[in-house]
């Protein structure tokens, strides 16, 4: 027994011992947390933050070296918070319904914006456009929300096409098709060579195809029709609409069976690679090509395959929409009004790397070929559309997804698809 | 026959590690590649190039420092405090004739059957309310919420199993509930409680649903919608994102390595009643 007692002690003892540690290790590191995040509540008093969805490294930096310019020239302070765009997208009404928001957003302009402005959640802009006189009309209605006032500052927009090599167009020796039977024909060459002709990429990004229904739609039935059928004023199961996947049958032979697979991003090193022949995408993708080959790219518009249609062509336009809730309305304006400037929208064109065209009539584009032929097809337009999802809505994208990868897969199937999607864009627009 | 056996079961263990070890691998490789190697060969391609730049980039270019720091700042508090108090309430339901101690038990376990993606609106308005919207306190408090009810579940499991006897003893040798509850039970229930902190540490630390539920500026991010924010809109730099998780299991890994033992002896943790 006496053995026993003094073990049992110490046993006790250093036991307690080990749980003084513990709760000393715990406040001390609660008092670590509450230092670090003290002062990170709140907006601070005057300055303006803007929320940006740019993530990519070039497209932040871009942004950061706007955002310290205009505090160097001390008309207002800015702060620069850059989310990831899929956090940023996912978390937005969050944001821009939370007590206390954020002042500017980076944003798509059209459809989602206007969808916002009517729940009354975005700043009347009006004042800013007074100085953007020479902005062209279609940017001022893209921008302009359904009780006519202006919510919406553009940036810049950028341009969907076929694009390919050029090098690999000269070992084929083939040509640009014009139209339809043009193309086809190409397709058909291309595929005699053994090369799968056009290249898709569907595997986690399904809403790539939604560019072809896009694109067959406004060349077949115009750009009025399309604006009308995303905003269910028209159906899916219509004739016309069915006229669309007609035509996308005759070229669907010709699409890289693996398509299906991988995302865009693979689809573009397939086609850097020769694997495919050509890719219908938006100018974002050369984010996604080794430098070298950058000069090699070259694209063209989507054959036209009924002439009397006025042409329309994709030009997906962002910029910014600020919260009706700015604490400071002036300072936001003031920053809008920068952001539209022909100083802020050459700097960021230069410094980021993508291939866009600014917004500002003004302010130069690059002068590369590439961005020199894409700005003269989109000014030769008649009618710009945007694309699915930002000439509807997020929610209405899923339906397109849906229905445009079963028709890939079993293009038999096309009446009972289109009434499939009929049904569930319903359900959207009830919303 | 025996050796065919071990050969057997020594080349097919090897094959079955291969296949764990395989997207580790892959992703450590991808992290050495310049962005024109993977650009022109694919990811999945052999590398083709060698670049140790893109751990630098990451670590400046993504502020991968700032994000460790608020993992941190986020995820050692929130294990000490969830872990102190789960062991409280365990102790207390476990060893005490507490009325309805059943139904609060119960209840716990019911909470951590509900879908986090239901409550993540009410979570958002809520510590809008409270006035902790975008602060790291906010991502403490919610992770502390919710790892509560399993970790009391699992701690009062196995309070339950200790010998009733040295409970006695203790009070016989004159000890208070407190003291009882520091002194004998915690140190009995060390093992549950190690374990439990490399699974808690683990959670907290990879969780991104909550973190950019309740947060919304980048300086106050933690590692995961760090990583996140990596990405581009449409292109993502896949080796430098690659790079910036590797850096980011470390600390994961680092205390996995510490309490493996008990780690692995806690995976039987309450298989036995």
């Amino acid at each position: 027994m006496s053995d026993f007692d003094p073990g049992r002690r110490r046993f006790l003892g250093h036991l307690g011992l080990a749980g003084l540690g513990a709760l000393g290790a715990s406040s001390f590191l609660s008092a670590c947390a509450s230092s670090a995040s003290g002062p990170t509540t709140g907006n601070g008093s005057g300055a303006v933050t803007i929320q940006s969805n740019l993530s990519s490294p070039q497209a932040k930096a871009a942004m950061e070296k706007l955002i310290a310019n205009f505090n160097a020239q001390g008309k207002g302070t800015a702060s620069l918070n850059t989310i990831a765009s899929e956090t940023f997208r996912t978390q937005l009404p969050t944001y821009l319904t939370s007590a206390n928001p954020p002042d500017l957003y980076t944003w798509y302009a059209g459809s989602v914006a206007n969808d916002y402005a009517s729940k009354s959640l975005l700043l009347d802009v009006s004042d800013v456009w007074k100085s953007l006189g020479d902005y062209p009309q279609s940017l001022r209605t893209l921008s302009t929300d359904a009780s006519g006032k202006q919510i919406f500052v553009p940036m810049n927009n950028y341009w969907w096409g076929f694009f390919y090599r050029k090098s690999n167009f000269a070992k084929w020796g083939v040509q640009e098709p014009k139209t339809w039977t043009e193309f086809l024909a190409l397709c058909e060459t291309l595929k005699g060579k053994g090369v799968p002709p056009i290249g898709i990429g569907l595997g986690d990004t399904p809403w790539v195809a939604s560019a072809w229904f896009d694109y067959l739609n406004i060349r077949i039935n115009g750009a009025p029709f399309h604006r009308e059928l995303l905003a269910g004023k028209q159906r899916f199961d219509d004739p016309k609409v069915k006229a669309v996947f007609t035509r996308w049958r005759e070229a669907l032979p010709y699409f890289d069976p693996k398509g299906k697979a991988y995302p865009f991003q693979e689809a573009t090193t397939a086609l850097l690679a020769g694997k495919t022949g050509m890719f219908l995408i938006g100018t974002f993708f050369a984010d996604a090509a080794p430098k070298d080959a950058l000069g090699d790219l070259d694209f063209f518009r989507f054959p036209i395959i009924d002439p009397a249609v006025p042409l329309a062509e994709e030009a997906p336009t962002d910029g910014f929409f600020a919260s009706a809730k700015t604490a400071n309305p002036t300072g936001t304006k003031a920053l809008l009004t920068y952001l539209s400037g022909v100083e802020a929208q050459e700097a960021y064109v230069k410094a980021s790397s993508g291939i866009v065209l600014p917004a500002n009539p003004k302010a130069k584009a690059s002068d590369s070929p590439l961005v020199v032929k894409g700005k003269a097809m989109l000014d030769e337009a008649k009618e710009l559309t945007q694309f699915f999802n930002r000439d509807s809505s997020d929610a209405l994208q899923p339906t397109a997804d849906t229905a445009l990868t079963k028709f890939i897969d079993k293009p038999d199937q096309i009446d009972a698809i289109l009434r499939e999607w009929q049904a569930g864009a319903e359900k959207v627009f009830k919303g | 026959m025996n050796k065919l056996r071990t050969g057997a079961f020594h080349s097919g263990m090897i094959l079955l590690s291969l296949l764990w070890l395989g997207p580790v691998i892959w992703v450590v490789v991808m992290s050495t590649r310049s962005f024109d190697d993977i650009a022109a060969h694919g990811v999945g391609s052999l590398p083709r190039s060698f670049t140790l730049d893109t751990y630098r980039q990451a670590w400046t270019d993504g502020g991968e420092l700032r994000a460790l720091i608020n993992s941190m700042l986020v995820t050692v508090p929130s294990v000490a405090l969830s872990l102190g108090l789960a062991a409280m309430a365990a102790f207390a339901l476990s060893r005490f004739r507490i009325p309805g101690r059943r139904t609060i038990l119960l209840l716990m376990l019911a909470g951590n059957l509900l879908p986090p993606q239901i409550l993540l609106i009410p979570v958002a308005k809520f510590s809008e309310l409270t006035g902790l919207y975008d602060t790291l306190w906010a991502l403490i408090a919610v992770q502390v919420g919710f790892g509560l009810g399993f970790y009391t579940f699992v701690l009062h499991g196995f309070m339950r199993d200790l010998p009733g006897e040295i409970q006695e003893a203790a009070t016989i040798d004159g000890a208070g509930t407190a003291q009882i509850f520091t002194k004998v039970m915690l140190p009995l229930t060390r093992p549950a409680l190690a374990a439990l902190g490399a699974l808690s540490f683990t959670w907290i630390f990879n969780d991104l649903l909550w973190a950019i539920t309740v947060l919304r500026t980048d300086d106050n991010m933690p590692v995961t919608p760090a990583l996140l924010g990596l990405q581009g809109q449409f292109v993502s730099s896949w080796n430098v994102i690659a790079a910036g998780t590797v850096i980011a299991a470390v600390p994961t890994v680092a205390v996995f390595l510490r309490f493996q033992r008990h780690f692995v002896s806690g995976l039987a943790l309450g298989a036995v009643k």
